[in-house]
Parts: C-alpha cells; structure tokens; sequence
C-alpha cells in the first residue's frame, strides 16, 4: 500500500509523504512517513513551538528552580500548567509562573535591563530559591537580548545562585522537538559535571526521559529503592537542579522518552562512556522486561526477580479484569511521538486492545522506524496529523477510544467519542504496573461511559433550527 | 535456517528498541553487541561480558534469548555449530534493514 492522499488534503497533496497505511509484508523500508519537516502551509498544525519543548516538557519539570521566561505574558502562561508533573517538594514549579512581561516599549529599546531586574526580583521574592532555568521567546531573540550576558552577570553579584539559560525562540524549528534538543545540548555542554554528586549505593544510573505526570517518576522511583540503585537524576521528573549537574557519575543510563531526552543519553555515552539502556515503562510485559535488563547490568536478577513477581501478584488480576473488558477495542493515539510505540504492543499485548490509528506531532522518522515496526497492519501512521485529517481518519477506522491531548480531546469529545487525556493522562500514573491499570481504567470508564450516548441525543428534535455553516 | 532466521528477525523488530538507536554507529555498535551475547547464550557458553557496554548488551541479549526459548522451541535445541550461522545471517538482515536501505535522513548526521 502506498502513503496515503486523504480526500481532505486534496489541494495539500504533498500530506501524501506524511501518512501511511501499512500493508501485509510490508516493512520500514517499505515506506516511511517524512517527519520532522516544517509544516505545510494550508496545513492546520497541531504542534507546538520549540520554546513549548524546551520549557513545558523538560526545563519546567525541575522542581527548585524558577523558571524566568523572557517574552510576553502569554508565552509564560501557554507553557504553564498545561502537564500535571507534581513533585515532593509541594509542587514548587507547579504554583508559580514568572515572566519579564515584555511590553512594546522593551521591544524597541532591549529587554536586557528588565531582565536582569526581573531576576534579581524573583531571587529576591524566593531567598530560599537559588537556581534558576532563563529562556528566550521570539521578540526577544529577535531583538538580540544577549540573555547569557545578563545571566553571568547576575551569578557574579549572586555568587551562590546559578542560572541555566536556553536560547531556543520558538521560530527556531519545526516543532516543539526542536527545544527538546536544544536543552539536552545545552544542558550537557554548561552544567553537567559542575557537581560532584553524592554516590550512596554501588550501582547508580540516570532516569532519563520521564517527567513525572501525575507520579509516573515517583512510582518507578519505588522500584529502584527496591533493587538498591541510586538514581543521580531523573531527566527531568521531580528532578533538582543540582542533581541533574552530577549525571555524569551515573554507570547507566535508562531512556524512556526518547524522543524528548535521547540526546543527552547519546552524549552521556559519547563523553562520558556511559552505556544507554532504552525500555518501555508502560504495560506489564514491557515494565517486567526493563527492570529484568536493569537489574542484569547491575547483577542484582534475584531482586528484580522478586519485584516483579511481586507486582505481578499485586497488580495482574486487576489488569486482568479490564482486559476482559477491553479485548477488541479499537484505540487511536494522537499524542507527540514516543506514545505511539511505546503503547502500541502493550495495549495490544496485556489489554487485547488494537491501535487502528496514529499521529505524530513532533516524532522523527526514527520514530517511525519502532512503530511501523511494532504496529499492525491496516493501521494508519500520520505525521503532523491536521484536524480536517483527524475527522476522516474517524470515518475510516471508526476508534471506540481515543488517547490525545486537552485541546483534540475537546473536539473529539463533541464527536462523542470518548477521549483519554494520552498527554497529561486522566488519572495517573501510567507508568509501571499500577499506572498501566490505572491506564486501562481510564479507557474501560472512558468507553462504557453511558453519558456520551446521553449527550447526543438532541432533546430539541425535530424543532431543531438547522444553522448552515458558511461552508455548506 | 531461513524460517529460525525469520523467527529471530521478527521478534527483534517488533521487540527490541536498541536496533533503532540514533545514528548508523550506534545500531551497528548495539546489533554487534547484543547478538555476540546472544551467541554465547545459545551456545552455552560463560559470558566475558566486563565493560559496562558488554554488560547492557548481556542484559538486553538475556532477554531475548529466554524470550525465543518461550515462543520457539527450536531455540532450546539449536546445535552450537547452527547459531553462528544463523546469527551471522539476522546481523546482516538487521543492518540492511535498520541501516543499509533505512529511510530514517538523520543516521548518519555527525552531530547527535
């Protein structure tokens, strides 16, 4: 089977290079959707930019830092509280929001004095805060603020603060992937191997790629005090700011995400000779597979062993009862790019539920790569899927749930089909064992939940007013 | 040999994430790495995993090993003299797949 020209982008046919639909014996070499290309224009693209990645998925995670962003209001409230990433400290990075609130006037004369006075106000509202994450937005990258000027300057009248600047205006790539990287680099480049951490167990490694939604780090955080391994840091969930300066002490690094974070785990092996471990911490075959490998590297089997059995015994039949439930689902899942193939063997493998559909917002062809892989045939592979595509991607292969985030959740929700937060989930975790039963319980509450079948029953009846868009 | 080849094949791509690491080396360095364990594993033989790479690899061809003893049965009775042939053959069907004829545009960037 050929990519695929949607009726609806008849007059964008270059949407073909970017939606797949695979076909018996076909492999990745078959076909591979472009990605990670700038959108087409007359395209309605779902992504967002690449400060959004920088900042909402990696550098506002770390939970004893302000994050001070340099721009406009609303590029500080657009990448606030959107995630539900909580953390032990009472959710420090989650209550506050700071900006330089740039103005017209700061626009034409520089921004460089306000930031620097912003900085230093925040500091001094929070003594007890001393580290801080600075970013750059469009107008003020366009201006040319020298942000790492500013920044050193501060630290030299602030000698026991320390500021983390990324430079990554959302212009600067195709999609949010773009802050991801530009992170990680810059990250490994200034801060890792600035501190010394303190080694308390024989066997370290780095967690890297997941950001805590709703406890996911937490959980499996329970898992590693259990085999006695030290994680210097978690990149970036219920991370400090300190502890992801020590990760060059790591003797593992584990990626989940990696997508969002892989760049640091190959420049941590790179630099460093840390080895990268990538596994899949949703679903109960996938969970039992990465602590097994972990637990291998560290010689410590008979303790993995003994965690998975015991979570089996805990958790399994739970599964198990949604399964019964949910064998035969048909599941769409339109989130960023890693979920795809993370989730879709699992659900298949330990819910019985079939994946007939999914986009990618910001996914690389290496993405691409593992789920066309992974995935089933006569199921659709959309890169930077659009609205217009969503719509008769439903008519085709008419899923009972869909995993998406807040703003397509509402649309589809007015379809009345039901919709699973896939982004900042419903009620997590997900990862691990419990959170792949709270996921099933998400989708089984989601799919027999009679009150969407209330909904669209239209009480007006035939006295309904017909009203013609203006399309019609 | 053909059908165990597929076997392996098959299960590698639908299961296993380090063939589809970043860049060109990084698959080469992981495909070698895990199926010289592999091959140990199936042979039998005391692994010499030392370095901390040998060792991830190790723990990712355990994996994979007790995994296609569960789901094929000829894995439990593979003469040591057949696993060479037949690992040497998913090495190059890997690399051709994940490298050779890849559409992925970013494995041979330089930079990461």
């Amino acid at each position: 089977m050929p990519m695929v020209l949607l009726k609806c982008d008849k007059d964008i046919p270059e949407r073909e290079k970017h939606i797949y639909l695979k076909a018996p014996d076909e492999d990745t070499n078959s076909h591979l959707p472009l990605s990670n290309a700038a959108t087409i224009p007359g395209t309605l693209s779902e992504r967002g930019c690449a400060f959004c990645g920088a900042k909402l998925v990696i550098g506002g995670v770390v939970k004893d830092a302000i994050q001070m962003i340099h721009g406009p209001i609303g590029c500080a409230y657009d990448t606030w509280h959107t995630k539900r990433y909580p953390s032990d400290n009472g959710h420090f990075q989650m209550k506050y929001v700071w900006s330089t609130d740039m103005k017209e006037s700061h626009i034409v004369f520089g921004g460089e004095k306000r930031l620097a006075k912003s900085i230093h106000e925040a500091f001094d509202e929070m003594p007890e805060v001393k580290r801080m994450f600075v970013y750059t937005t469009c107008p003020t990258a366009l201006i040319g603020d020298d942000v790492k000027a500013v920044a050193k300057k501060v630290m030299e009248e602030r000698p026991d603060v320390d500021i983390f600047t990324v430079e990554c205006p959302g212009f600067s790539g195709v999609s949010q992937s773009k802050g991801h990287h530009v992170l990680n680099i810059g990250w490994i480049d200034e801060k890792v191997g600035t501190l010394e951490p303190k080694i308390t167990s024989p066997y370290t490694m780095n967690f890297i790629g997941d950001f805590n939604i709703q406890g996911d780090s937490q959980l499996l955080q329970t898992y590693w005090d259990r085999l006695g391994i030290q994680v210097i840091a978690h990149f970036t969930g219920n991370a400090n700011y300190d502890d992801l300066r020590g990760m060059h002490r790591a003797q593992l690094n584990v990626v989940n995400c990696a997508r969002s974070s892989g760049y640091i785990a190959n420049e941590l092996k790179k630099r460093y000779g840390i080895p990268r471990l990538d596994i899949d911490s949703w679903g109960f075959n996938y969970m039992a597979e990465g602590v097994r490998k972990i637990g291998t590297f560290f010689g410590v089997e008979d303790k993995a062993e003994e965690l998975i059995a015991e979570e089996y015994a805990k958790w399994k039949p739970k599964l198990d009862w949604y399964k019964e439930r949910l064998v035969g689902t048909k599941m769409a899942i339109w989130t960023g790019g890693p979920r795809l193939w993370h989730w879709t063997k699992s659900v298949e493998d330990d819910l019985g539920v079939q994946v007939v559909a999914m986009s990618s917002k910001f996914g690389h062809e290496e993405d691409f790569e593992k789920v066309i892989a992974r995935g089933r045939e006569g199921t659709y592979y959309i890169d930077d899927g659009n609205e217009l595509e969503f719509f008769e991607i439903i008519d085709l292969v008419k899923p009972d749930v869909i995993f998406t985030g807040g703003r397509v959740g509402e649309i589809v929700k007015k379809l009345h089909i039901p919709y699973v937060n896939g982004h900042a989930y419903h009620n997590g975790p997900y990862m691990g064992f419990e959170g792949f039963v709270n996921l099933a319980r998400d989708m089984y509450n989601a799919v027999h939940n009679p009150l969407l079948k209330l909904a669209a029953t239209d009480p007006r009846g035939e006295q309904k007013v017909a009203f013609l868009e203006a399309a019609e | 040999m053909t059908s165990k080849l597929d076997n392996l094949f098959d299960y590698v791509q639908e299961r296993c994430l380090w063939q589809f690491a970043s860049r060109t080396w990084d698959r080469t360095e992981n495909i070698e790495g895990v199926l010289k364990q592999v091959g140990v594993l199936l042979k039998k033989q005391q692994s010499t995993a030392e370095t901390p790479a040998e060792r991830l690899h190790l723990a990712d061809a355990k994996v994979l090993v007790n995994d296609c003893r569960q789901r094929y049965d000829w894995v439990n009775a593979i003469p040591p003299e057949e696993v060479d042939l037949v690992l040497d053959g998913l090495k190059d069907r890997l690399l051709d797949v994940t490298i050779t004829r890849s559409k992925n545009r970013e494995l041979n960037h330089s930079l990461y």
